[in-house]
């Protein structure tokens, strides 16, 4: 394929990935790493380390808008950083002798078993008002945000040990599957500790750069991350977050939820045809 | 400090679209009917595997050159360093609060974020 074309097919894919990702909370890489593998024929390795950059841009393409409207929870977020980002050097250092094939079939139907949960509250607009105890108490985790048509919703996160051991697992995925395992991150915050869906996603495309941060600098240095799939994947991904975060801002909580329903579902399966190999 | 907090995403994310759009237009001016299949080629023998700046020194160097694939490296790099900049700035943040419990939590995450950019690089067993 000729560098002119190659480029705009990859732009104009991130530019979806990018608005898609910063509603629902992960990085590019369910788009992005597929058209790269499949459609253009990009080695593995080059996919991923543009996937890692993608989580990047979609994250700080879409903070800007989501700090200023005040929807991410920053407390909550950096409080399961902690075991995101140490889940992601465990998983970084034994990756070498697990196999991957076997995470991916078992992070696959974990994902597809989740489903069942998250459809059952899929109407659900706010969560049940939380009482705030325990640790959830100690560390105040709970906000507020303003809707568009002015209401403030407040509300308090329950299970915070839950929500913790999940972001572990999360950070294991990452660190072992190098994904961006967002999809993990929002379930933790949706289905454990109970926050509004805006909250949970935004929340975890705070926490999806921070931990793409941390890995990137391994990617970079073995040569992963090659400029050329990279630059396209990186400038759409930043418009297409921009985009997508005047989205979230106006949408329903139960339509972000439907459309993470099908994100989820879609991982899901592509985890899985990976590990049939195909 | 949620300000500042906002302009420094906004600025780090303009700057690097802008840095990596540069050296993105001037590479396709020069290569946009080149086949793509000589830059994809993969050498999993070799670390690196490509032929393009991996370290800060080639990338300085390739930038006095203006070579398109450094510019866009660079690109990256301001891009890689705005969430980092984000915990730090939230270290702040906190530490303006007296939210002592915060500020701890957050240095820890700080903490593992440099130790894992700065040293994992360099130990064999990350490396995979």
């Amino acid at each position: 394929m000729i560098v002119i074309l190659f480029f705009l097919t990859l732009f104009l894919a991130s530019i979806a990935a990018g608005a898609l990702g910063s509603i629902v909370g992960i990085g590019g890489g369910l788009i992005v790493i597929p058209i790269l593998t499949l459609f253009l024929g990009v080695d593995i390795h080059y996919a991923i380390g543009a996937s890692i950059v993608s989580i990047i841009a979609t994250s700080s393409g879409a903070a800007a808008t989501y700090v200023k409207d005040r929807i991410t929870n920053l407390r909550i977020g950096m409080f399961l950083e902690t075991g995101t980002t140490t889940g992601a050097i465990i998983g970084a250092a034994v990756a070498a002798y697990l196999s991957a094939v076997v995470l991916e079939a078992i992070f696959g139907t974990i994902l597809i078993i989740s489903l069942v949960p998250l459809v059952r509250k899929i109407g659900e607009e706010y969560p049940p008002k939380q009482q705030l105890q325990g640790l959830a108490k100690k560390l105040s985790l709970r906000g507020d945000y303003t809707e568009p048509d002015g209401r403030k919703i407040e509300y308090n996160a329950t299970n915070p040990g839950k929500g913790l051991a999940g972001m572990l697992v999360a950070g294991l995925i990452s660190g072992l599957l190098g994904i961006g395992s967002g999809t993990f991150k929002v379930l933790s915050m949706d289905l454990a500790m109970k926050l509004p869906m805006k909250v949970s996603t935004t929340t975890s495309n705070f926490m999806i750069g921070v931990t793409a941060a941390a890995s990137a600098g391994i990617y970079f240095a073995r040569g992963d991350v090659n400029p050329l799939i990279t630059a396209p994947v990186a400038l759409g991904i930043l418009i297409g977050a921009s985009i997508g975060t005047h989205f979230l801002v106006r949408a329903k909580n139960t339509a972000i939820r439907k459309i993470f329903a099908l994100v989820l579902a879609a991982s899901a399966i592509e985890l899985i045809i990976r590990a049939l190999g195909f | 400090m949620n300000r500042i907090l906002g302009i420094v995403l906004r600025v780090g994310v303009l700057l690097s679209g802008g840095v990596i759009a540069i050296g993105t237009t001037l590479f396709v001016a020069d290569h946009s009917l080149d086949d793509t299949s000589s830059y994809l080629q993969y050498n999993p023998g070799f670390i690196p595997h490509g032929n393009f700046p991996v370290s800060l020194a080639s990338i300085a160097s390739g930038l006095i050159s203006l070579d398109p694939f450094s510019i866009i490296a660079l690109g990256f790099l301001v891009l890689l360093a705005t969430p980092i900049a984000r915990v730090a700035l939230s270290l702040f943040l906190f530490a303006a609060e007296k939210n002592r419990m915060f500020v701890y939590l957050t240095a820890t995450v700080l903490a593992i974020l440099l130790f894992s950019m700065l040293a994992t690089p360099l130990i064999p067993l990350f490396n995979g």
